[in-house]
This record gives C-alpha cells, sequence and structure tokens, in this order.
C-alpha cells in the first residue's frame, strides 16, 4: 500500500510540475494516455466477471472475485475524468480547427456531458452489479473487512428477498455488458477518433472495447497469478482455471488484431486519401511506423506465437510476464493512436519520461484501489467458490 | 497374446468406479490393455494419464501448409493475368493475407481430422476383443492382463471394485 501511495505522489508531482512550469500540453496528453489506458483495464477485467455470471459459467470462481477488485477503481477513474476537464486546452486539437460542420457534435459542454453521463452509467452498473454480487458472497463466507461486515449487518438486520436480488444481479450483469460496448465505443470515439477531427472509421468504437477486454484480461491474469504466487495469502487458482482464462486472453488477441485489419483493408481497398492519410501517418512514415511495428510485434505476433502452445498458459509467472509485455504494447499503441495528431510533423516518437512518469502515478492509484478493495472485503481472497448452483435455483 | 497370460474385462457401470478401478490397477503390477467409455471423459482420462496427443501436430502443420499454400494460390492466379487495377500492386500483401487465413483455417482442420484418424487408427473393420455393446450404451469396460495363475486374483479385485467380469472371448 505504501508503496501504492509512493507510486501516485510521485506521478502526481511530476504531473504537476511539467503542466504548471514545464510542458502543459505534454502533461495534459500524457495524462489523457494513461486516463484512457487504465480506466480500460479496470472496465474490461469487471466485464470477465459480468460476462462469466450472465452466462452462468462455474469454472471462473476465484477469477470472478480479483476481477471485481478492478471496480475500485471506478470512482477514481470517473474523478479522473472530471479532473481532464481542467485540460482541455492541451487534448482536444479539434478545438483551434475549422470543424465544417461537425461542432454540433465535437463541442466541449456536449460532449464532456454525454461522456461524464456514459461513464456514471456504466460505473453505475458495474458496481449494481458487485453490490449484489457481495450479497451472495459475503453470505457464503462472512465478512472480516470493516466495509464488508457494514454490509452484511445491514444485510442482516433487513433481509432483502434473495431471489429478487439474485434476478436483479443478473439484470445490471446484462445492462453492464451492454454500457460496456456502447460507452467505450463512445469514449473511444470522443476522446482517441476526434482527436484527429477529419477522419473517421465506423469500427473505432468496437476496435476501442474489445482493446479493452483484451487488457482488462490481461491485467486480469497478473493480478490472479501474482496473489496466487504469494505466500501472504489463501488464493488460489487451479492449474485449468489458468488454461482457460489464458484461451480467452489468446481468443481476445486475435479478435484484436482482426479489428484492427477489418478497418484496414477496407482502407487499404477503398484508397480514399482522407481516409488513407491517418493510417499512413501511424503505420508508415516515419517515425511513428516504428511504433507501429512494435506494438504489431508485441501485441499480436509474439503473443500469438508463444501461446499457441498449450503449456505456457498453465504457468502463472510466465503468463505475467506476457500479459505485462502485451498491455506496454497497447499502452503504446495507445500513445501511437493519439500521439501524431499532438506532435504532427516530429521527427523522432516524443515518447519519454513524462508520459511514463505518468503513467507510474495512475499505476499506482490502480494498485491502491486494488489493494483497499481486498482490505475491506479479505474473503474475497480465501478461496471457496461462490454457490452458483445456489444462486441459480434461488434466480430460476 | 502369450500363452500363460489371460485377459480379463471388467464392466463398471459408473465412470467414478472404473476410474477408481484404473486408478488402483495402476498401483499393480498389471497392465490395463483397454478402455471402453460410452462418453469423452476427463476423469477416466485423468486416471489413465495417457502420453500427450500428436494431433496438435498435425494441425500445426496443415495450418502452416494452409496459410502458404492460399498464399500461394491468389499470387499464382494473379499473376497468371497481370492486370493492374486501381493502382494496386499484382502480388499485393494485404488482401491476400484474408486468403491465406482462410486457409489456414481450412488446411488446419483437414490436418487435424486426419490426425485424429491416424492417431486414433481409423477405420477399424473388427470389434475389438471381450468387447460389450453396452461400452456404447451406459457401460465403462476396462481389459486388464494378467498371468494366468493370478487369473482369479485379477477377478477378484474387479469385483471388489464393483464390475462385472467377462472373460469369454468372443472372437
Amino acid at each position: 500500500m505504501k508503496i501504492a501511495y509512493a507510486l501516485i505522489a510521485a506521478g502526481f508531482l511530476i504531473f504537476i510540475v511539467v503542466a504548471l512550469v514545464g510542458n502543459p500540453a505534454r502533461a495534459w496528453q500524457a495524462y489523457l494516455l494513461n486516463f484512457l489506458f487504465f480506466s480500460a483495464i479496470a472496465q474490461g477485467a469487471v466485464l470477465f466477471s459480468a460476462l462469466m455470471h450472465t452466462v452462468k459459467a462455474r469454472w471462473s470462481g476465484p477469477l470472478s472475485d480479483v476481477a471485481e477488485s478492478f471496480a475500485a477503481f471506478f470512482p477514481v477513474s470517473l474523478i479522473l475524468f472530471v479532473i481532464l476537464f481542467l485540460g482541455q486546452q492541451h487534448v482536444f486539437p479539434w478545438l483551434h480547427e475549422d470543424l465544417h460542420g461537425k461542432e454540433v457534435w465535437l463541442n466541449v459542454p456536449f460532449m464532456f456531458g454525454r461522456d461524464l453521463f456514459g461513464l456514471c452509467l456504466l460505473y453505475g452498473f458495474g458496481l449494481a452489479f458487485l453490490y449484489h454480487r457481495l450479497y451472495f458472497t459475503l453470505k457464503d463466507r462472512g465478512a472480516s473487512g470493516p466495509f464488508g461486515s457494514w454490509l452484511l449487518a445491514r444485510w442482516d438486520q433487513h433481509p432483502p428477498d434473495e431471489a429478487r436480488l439474485a434476478s436483479r444481479m443478473t439484470v445490471f450483469g446484462i445492462l453492464y455488458l451492454l454500457a460496456f460496448a456502447l460507452v467505450l465505443s463512445l469514449v473511444g470515439y470522443d476522446l482517441v477518433m476526434a482527436t484527429d477531427p477529419h477522419w473517421y472509421s465506423t469500427l473505432f468504437g468496437a476496435y476501442t472495447f474489445v482493446k479493452a477486454i483484451f487488457i482488462g484480461f490481461g491485467a486480469l491474469i497478473v493480478l490472479s497469478s501474482l496473489l496466487h504466487l504469494s505466500d501472504r495469502n489463501g488464493y488460489h487458482v487451479e492449474e485449468n482455471q489458468f488454461h482457460d482464462i489464458g484461451k480467452l486472453f489468446f481468443a481476445f488477441c486475435l479478435v484484436w488484431a482482426d479489428f484492427f485489419y477489418a478497418q484496414f483493408v477496407v482502407i487499404w481497398y477503398g484508397n480514399i486519401p482522407e481516409e488513407t492519410a491517418y493510417v499512413i501517418e501511424r503505420t508508415m512514415a516515419a517515425p511513428w511506423n516504428v511504433l507501429a511495428w512494435t506494438v504489431f510485434i508485441g501485441c499480436f505476433l509474439a503473443p500469438f506465437l508463444i501461446l499457441l502452445n498449450r503449456r505456457i498458459k498453465t504457468r502463472p509467472k510466465a503468463m505475467t510476464v506476457i500479459c505485462l509485455a502485451v498491455m506496454t504494447g497497447i499502452w503504446l499503441e495507445h500513445y501511437l493512436l493519439l500521439g501524431p495528431a499532438f506532435h504532427h510533423d516530429a521527427q523522432s516518437i516524443p515518447l519519454g519520461w513524462v508520459e511514463a512518469a505518468v503513467g507510474i502515478g495512475f499505476l499506482g492509484l490502480l494498485a491502491a484501489a486494488v489493494i483497499s478493495y481486498f482490505q475491506q472485503f479479505p474473503e474475497l481472497l480465501h478461496g471457496g467458490d461462490v454457490n452458483r448452483l445456489k444462486v441459480e435455483t434461488i434466480h430460476n | 497374446m502369450p500363452a500363460d497370460t489371460v485377459s480379463i474385462m471388467g464392466i463398471f457401470d459408473s465412470e467414478n468406479s472404473a476410474a477408481s478401478a484404473i486408478d488402483r490397477l495402476r498401483e499393480t503390477a498389471w497392465t490395463i490393455e483397454q478402455v471402453h467409455s460410452p462418453i469423452p471423459s476427463h476423469t477416466i482420462e485423468d486416471a489413465l494419464e495417457p502420453p500427450t496427443s500428436r494431433v496438435g501436430w498435425f494441425t500445426l502443420v496443415g495450418g502452416i501448409i494452409g496459410f502458404f499454400g492460399g498464399f500461394s494460390l491468389a499470387a499464382f492466379t494473379s499473376l497468371r493475368w497481370s492486370l493492374i487495377v486501381g493502382g494496386k500492386p499484382v502480388v499485393a500483401l494485404v488482401p491476400w493475407f484474408i486468403v491465406g487465413f482462410e486457409f489456414t483455417v481450412l488446411f488446419a482442420v483437414f490436418g487435424n481430422v486426419l490426425g485424429l484418424i491416424s492417431q486414433a487408427r481409423l477405420p477399424r473393420f473388427e470389434t475389438p476383443p471381450y468387447y460389450d455393446e453396452r461400452f456404447s450404451a451406459d457401460r465403462f469396460g476396462v481389459l486388464a492382463r494378467c498371468s494366468a495363475d493370478e487369473q482369479d486374483e485379477l477377478t477378484r479385485f474387479f469385483e471388489t471394485n464393483g464390475a462385472e467380469i467377462n472373460t469369454d472371448d468372443k472372437l
């Protein structure tokens, strides 16, 4: 926890210093990049739990428990988005451009309004789903953390109708899945695609949320592997569970590459300058092409070839390394999408310590949120499956 | 079959009793010759611990052949009539990657099926000895071999593990 706080402090300090006395544009652009990246991790990881509940999966018990802990980042992410309002001058290049009629959609009040509303909706559904799920988890395993025991005491005083709770949990789970697709698409269009306001891609939204699932599952594998390997808790994941989540991660590696390719091939065939300019600038012209190839090899080619192997997916240590590498790659990919819009005519890739430092600060925030969640609900690490059969019987 | 050994088929009516009998058999000196199951069973697979299947290699080789085959097919057919359309190269990498990909899937499937057939030594026209028709319905069979003087012991072993016994070789 102390380390997480130290990371937050360091990242925050560097961000403030750079934003105030150094290069405010650069600081805010790094902020946007990391906001998008770390929010996507949290949203994608929580998606795992909602998804597994919705499809009535029975294999994913301990992984779902860990996935839910990322929901603790939701309030933080919402506050971070509000703070982004202060840096609007630096992160929306279209503010200073003639938009040829697009200003009806692309103006600051409407954009912030709809994105804030969307995020509130998404996080609201996520937390509502979690609340209902915690009821069944805590009823089964008891609660020793302060917030957990408060919740349990409340439920003991006013016992809710379990059948209604179970059916509502499913409804909120499905709503979260739907909101995930819609809101992440919106955020992708508004905060990433619109940085180049004259370029558009209808698939960009879907690409954004598939990417979020990809890194969300990656983060889930990393966290559950670390908890599994650590001796300081009773958390345990079976080998075949690691194998299955590894397969899912592998599958989303393919889906991510497929969504990129599905868009790329259409633009390649059409060969319309207003569409190709964006792609050429990022994948074929120096200096960004180096970054594009790094991302392609690091996030698709290498993991694809490595993850073909069955045994490696069951090894938490190896998977941690692979997932961290892939997530670093996707972080670079975020930078690749945003960077050229902010740095026209760059001679070399302007990636440096500012982006990394702000990223470390955000990593600290995510870590602090997850750790404090486990402090409130330590029983989530004590194994035992949520009695899914029971939930289903109640539900049916 | 060597003359001084006999094979005995134990017929079990549940997956778990068959699996636990296999577990115990593996601790003895007797060898398991065959196991029949009406369903694909992970429990029995875990008990038997068979060597890793080689079918995956067939799939991989099929996939690799398919990728390059599909790509070459697209390149070959285009080069038959080198027509430049829309300023695109005749041998274009971007769209033919899709052809390559589709052929990867197709040939990986072919490889997989071939691997399955060859590794499972199909087709089999002869019914294996000691086979009981109920193995295709609701019974599990474990065929074990022991030396002739241990026949009673093995029979007793099967019976204590809850099996019926079938020793008469129908073929």
